[in-house]
């Protein structure tokens, strides 16, 4: 599974500036890394490398970079990011990873781009199938939004940014709630849920599904008490037989009463079979929510119309 | 319920728990007048003066057929109807459709003719045990259907109504432009010097052009909702590939074990324990924690050992337990 016959790239194969590494464009920052668009010298295969900034973190290296490359070294799927490397110049770690043109949050905010149904379809399949790969190597990636979807140049979509995935929890061992991008983030983990399951991704995806259709988030709060009064406000609030045991989370707070109002009244255009995927992606019981593995048994949404071969997005 | 005359009678093709050892159905088929039921069935579950079972007022139902073998067999096909409701689609070629419709055909003429219930009953059970899943899938794709039609009806009935009201609003404006035209002609009659003829003939002209420019203005709307069903054809048209749910290969070793219901796990205990549910409101699950022990010890198990050390650990499932 890992990547055996990957070309290396420490030092040689890559132009550094200074070493003979082809850097060509810094295209993007974040709290931990600096991405780079680069070149492999040998092949001229676009690629991106992710700086790690390792001098600032007092104790060592940063959690999500580790946990990166960690699962993106056994993960080898056509919709996943490819790791092809990882290399150190001075102090710094580097990722080399495969480069994508695009991401879906690109893509829904331009306004120029018309999505027929079967762009969706196929977005949604794709996201299904690496989402599926991950939970069957018992990987949760527990960051899933349309900015860590990305696009490759012949449509393909694959998951990125596996900072904060882990494995399955032994029984009995805690994981983290304060995980995924707040207004993908389901409700068990902001009632303070501390024992969770691939149920969580299950929720980003609907959530983006929603996104998909609307154009805009579909569950935009402001704060994590705000984004519970948000899912609330647009799928009811859950009662103890839709989802036992959820008043006894740890962090269980009433936020009011509000009516279920159907799916069918917000998703006009849907298909009933997009409207029955997306509730079931939307379940308030984790248990009962479908599953990345079930999913295409499931007769739903993928039964008779079919997504399209990956669209081109230039 | 029942707003028909006093005197009408109702049938009851009841299905009647009969206290036996199979637990079978039988159905019964008793004729009563409204006032009966109500006199006899009120205080409950009550045994029929008849035939001597004991019957229901819930169990009757107006009669709809004056023939009671008739109301029978239509009672008897809806039930049937509700769990053998396969389609053809659903077999993989006609022989096989049709000898399914033939069984179906036959378990319906049993039960209208008494023949061999209890073994016929038998065959429900069985066959709806068996298929249990199709039957709700079939149910839910008749739910959706059913749902489709009703959207496409709304959709039709308000597309019909908004259409009328636009037609409306047009004949209420051209009759009061006419009116409106026909007073200012009126005014101009009686208050202008010119010649009768010429005014009568220039409002003419000037109506015909408004009623032309109506009818222009109202063609837009129309090749709006023209451009709006192409395009809808155009998508629908597009070529489907057929969907292939998983398109990798990687093996997951799952022949190669089964998971049990249970396991003598002390790890797990405490989930296992958990009452209240605080463990499983979240949607963990502890079959996962042993699937993957499980399988991870199986893909272990091709692994040769390695060579020149002399302790050679055989994988156990708590070895690949790893925690991130």
């Amino acid at each position: 599974m890992v990547c055996e016959n990957q070309p290396r790239f420490m030092g040689r194969s890559l132009n550094e500036s200074t070493d003979g590494r082809i850097k060509d464009q810094k295209i993007g920052e974040g709290t931990y890394a600096v991405v780079y668009r680069g070149r492999e010298a040998s092949t001229g295969r676009k690629v991106a490398i992710k700086k790690i900034k390792v001098g600032q973190f007092k104790d060592g290296l940063d959690m999500s970079a580790i946990r990166e490359v960690k699962y993106l070294r056994e993960l080898k799927h056509q919709n996943v990011i490819e790791l092809l490397d990882v290399f150190s110049s001075k102090t710094n770690l580097n990722l080399v990873l495969e480069f994508l043109d695009t991401d879906l949050e690109l893509v829904i905010k331009d306004r120029s781009l018309v999505f027929l149904p079967a762009d969706i379809k196929s977005w949604m399949a794709m996201t299904f199938r690496g989402l599926e790969f991950c939970h069957r190597n018992w990987i949760l990636h527990r960051d899933l939004k349309p900015n860590n979807l990305l696009i490759a140049a012949d449509g393909q979509l694959k998951l990125a940014d596996f900072g904060l995935a882990r494995d399955f929890a032994d029984p009995g061992y805690k994981m983290t709630c304060q995980v995924i991008t707040r207004w993908y983030r389901p409700p068990e983990l902001l009632f303070g849920c501390r024992y969770y399951s691939t149920a969580v991704d299950i929720w980003s995806v609907g959530c983006i599904f929603a996104e998909l259709m609307l154009r805009t988030p579909y569950l935009p709060g402001e704060s994590d008490m705000d984004q519970l009064k948000t899912t609330f406000r647009a799928l009811g609030t859950p009662t103890e037989e839709e989802w036992p045991g959820h008043t006894k989370l740890p962090d269980y707070v009433s936020v009011g009463q509000f009516p279920k109002t159907p799916l069918r009244d917000l998703f006009t255009a849907a298909t009933p079979d997009a409207i029955n995927l997306l509730s079931k992606c939307l379940t308030y019981d984790p248990k009962k929510r479908i599953s990345a593995k079930r999913r295409p048994l499931s007769s739903l949404f993928l039964r008779d119309a079919i997504p399209h071969a990956p669209v081109q997005i230039t | 319920m029942f707003r028909a005359p006093l005197q009408r009678s109702l049938a009851a093709v009841s299905k009647t728990r009969q206290v036996g050892p199979q637990n079978t159905f039988q159905w019964t088929t008793n004729v009563r007048c409204e006032s009966c039921i109500d006199r006899l069935f009120t205080l409950g579950p009550a045994p029929c003066p008849i035939c001597g079972k004991t019957l229901r007022k819930l169990a009757f139902t107006p009669q709809t057929f004056e023939d009671l073998g008739v109301e029978k067999e239509v009672a008897v096909r809806r039930r049937i109807a509700k769990d053998f409701n396969k389609r053809p689609e659903d077999f993989p070629d006609l022989r096989a459709y049709n000898d399914y419709l033939e069984e179906v055909e036959d378990i319906t003429f049993n039960l209208i003719n008494d023949i061999d219930v209890p073994e016929t009953e038998a065959r429900i059970a069985k066959y709806k045990k068996e298929n249990a899943a199709l039957i709700e899938l079939n149910i839910q794709r008749e739910e959706q259907y059913a749902q489709y039609l009703k959207e496409q009806e709304d959709s039709e009935r308000l597309e019909r109504e908004q259409r009328a009201e636009e037609l409306r609003r047009l004949d209420e404006e051209e009759r009061e432009e006419r009116e409106k035209g026909k007073q200012e002609l009126i005014d101009k009659l009686e208050t202008s010097d010119k010649d009768a003829i010429k005014l009568v003939a220039r409002a003419r002209a000037e109506a015909h052009k408004r009623a032309s420019a109506r009818i222009a203005s109202s063609n837009p709307s129309l090749s709006a909702t023209n451009l709006a069903r192409a395009r809808a054809t155009q998508a629908a048209a597009m070529p489907d590939v057929p969907h292939v749910p998983i398109q990798d290969d990687w093996y997951a070793y799952e022949d190669k074990y089964v998971v049990r219901d249970t396991y003598d796990d002390p790890v797990s205990e405490a989930v296992r324990r958990d009452r209240e549910g605080i463990m499983r409101a979240g949607g963990y699950r502890v079959e996962e924690a042993w699937e993957r022990a499980l399988r991870c010890a199986i893909a272990g198990l091709e692994i040769p050992p390695l060579q020149g050390l002399h302790a050679v650990e055989s994988p156990s499932p708590d070895v690949v337990m790893a925690v991130a």
